[in-house]
């Protein structure tokens, strides 16, 4: 029960960070999605049960406060966590590069989902023309944010060791 | 039959919870207009948090704000000294010239014929992908808020309300791809449509090629439509081009309201509950 408690609240305050800290703070297309880097790293490590309807929940609560389109994350991080979650076992998940990797893959995979689908079903004509500019730095900056999470906690967990 | 349901378990598993996935998606293509009660109990229940992280973080802005501020303290108190006795002269002016637009505005509101009811609303949040633009604000249903009510600002428009709680709504950007703003040019009174291009740009289309638009011409809201009131400012001209073939001139157009910089705006409270 502590440990949900204690995941809710570390995703509750990643979608406080991503919607109110730091958009004011970030300029376009540089600010970074926290809550696919959590399905990410969820994904790759299987910490929770029942992954797959947490990222989708955890999707459809983001699409609450981006875009008009309910369930256009929902079904993006749930496609994403289910391809994770097959090619998991095949990886060294511990490694902190290849867990960069990944996040900057997926932050492609993502856009390229949402493309699909606005394109497709939407009535967001000409969408492609700010989406394809945004996904190479927002890859980058997933990329940076998962690096400098992931060295603040090494950090932690060296002190915590001495 | 079992033997293959056995075998491919978790593929068929997983097809299936991506098939309702993309139902629930195609689903609610339709309803895009409307917050329902999902959209509306997450947002109620974010939004006292995303109120009260947006006032602690613009309070510990303005603390270290006004520590940076402090570290040059000396020199700019003689700056300022200087700077208050010209100041003093210029506020004599000032004072002269608020007096006489007091005025004029008064004479300007006995010649409005129409009155919009409007609420002041604080941005709270902004998009969580850089490919939509919308903004949260802190005003709801309780304080009588509803989908598609427009959305304006000091300078001009900023958008309309897609998405309302209980105490807090979304607001659809003139920026974002999926907005459209019927307009006049103000010089020319040359009609089209502004739409959003993202990154805080718009393009006016449908203006016919032989249309007297130029750089830096004003446009402003036609009122077709209902949703704006007429005259309101949408933007600026940047760039024309009028291409050799085709029927429609290529017009990019920079909104009126910087929407980066947003902190307040004015809901315009119309009383159609549609």
């Amino acid at each position: 029960m502590t440990r949900i408690l204690k995941i809710t609240a570390i995703l509750t305050a990643l979608l406080v960070a991503q919607v109110t800290l730091l958009p004011p703070r970030l300029l376009d297309p540089f600010k970074p999605d926290l809550l696919l880097i959590a399905v990410t790293y969820l994904a790759l490590t299987g910490t929770v049960r029942f992954g797959g309807g947490v990222a989708f929940l955890l999707g459809l609560v983001l699409d609450c406060f981006s875009g008009q389109y309910l369930g256009l994350n929902g079904f993006s991080f749930l496609a994403i966590y289910l391809v994770l979650e097959a090619i998991a076992d095949r990886l060294y998940t511990d490694n902190l590069y290849l867990l960069i990797l990944v996040v900057f893959l997926v932050t492609v995979l993502n856009g390229m989902l949402h493309l699909i689908l606005l394109v497709i079903f939407s009535v967001a004509d000409g969408v492609y023309a700010t989406l394809l500019p945004a996904l190479l730095p927002q890859g980058l900056v997933n990329a940076l944010s998962v690096s400098l999470l992931s060295g603040f906690l090494i950090m932690k967990g060296a002190e915590d060791e001495k | 039959m079992r033997d293959f349901l056995r075998k491919y378990r978790l593929q068929i598993i997983a097809g299936v919870l991506l098939l309702a996935a993309f139902v629930f998606y195609s689903l609610n293509l339709t309803n895009r207009g409307h917050a329902n009660a999902f959209e509306r109990g997450v947002q109620t229940v974010f939004s006292p948090i995303a109120r009260v992280v947006a006032k602690v973080s613009g309070g510990l802005s303005g603390v270290w704000n006004d520590y940076i501020n402090l570290v040059d303290v000396r020199r700019e108190n003689k700056e300022l000294r200087e700077s208050v006795k010209k100041l003093n002269t210029r506020l004599l002016e000032s004072t002269e010239a608020e007096l006489a637009n007091e005025r004029l505005k008064k004479l300007l509101e006995m010649k409005t014929s129409l009155k919009l009811p409007a609420i002041a609303a604080s941005v709270i949040g902004e998009d969580g992908a850089p490919w939509f633009k919308t903004i949260l604000i802190d005003r709801g249903r309780a304080d009588g808020l509803r989908e598609g009510m427009a959305v304006v600002a000091s300078e001009g428009v900023v958008g309309q309300i897609v998405k309302v709680a209980g105490n807090s709504s979304r607001v659809l950007l003139i920026s974002d791809n999926a907005s459209a703003v019927a307009v006049v040019v103000q010089r020319s009174r040359a009609r089209g449509v502004v739409k959003g291009k993202g990154g805080g740009r718009c393009a006016l289309e449908f203006a016919v090629h032989g249309e007297d638009i130029k750089v830096g011409d004003m446009v402003i809201a036609s009122g077709i439509g209902g949703l704006f009131p007429k005259g309101l400012p949408v933007g600026e001209v940047t760039m024309v081009k009028k291409g050799e073939y085709g029927i429609f001139q290529t017009i990019d157009v920079r909104p009126a309201v910087n929407i980066t910089r947003l902190e307040e705006v004015l809901v315009l409270v119309s009383q159609n509950d549609d």
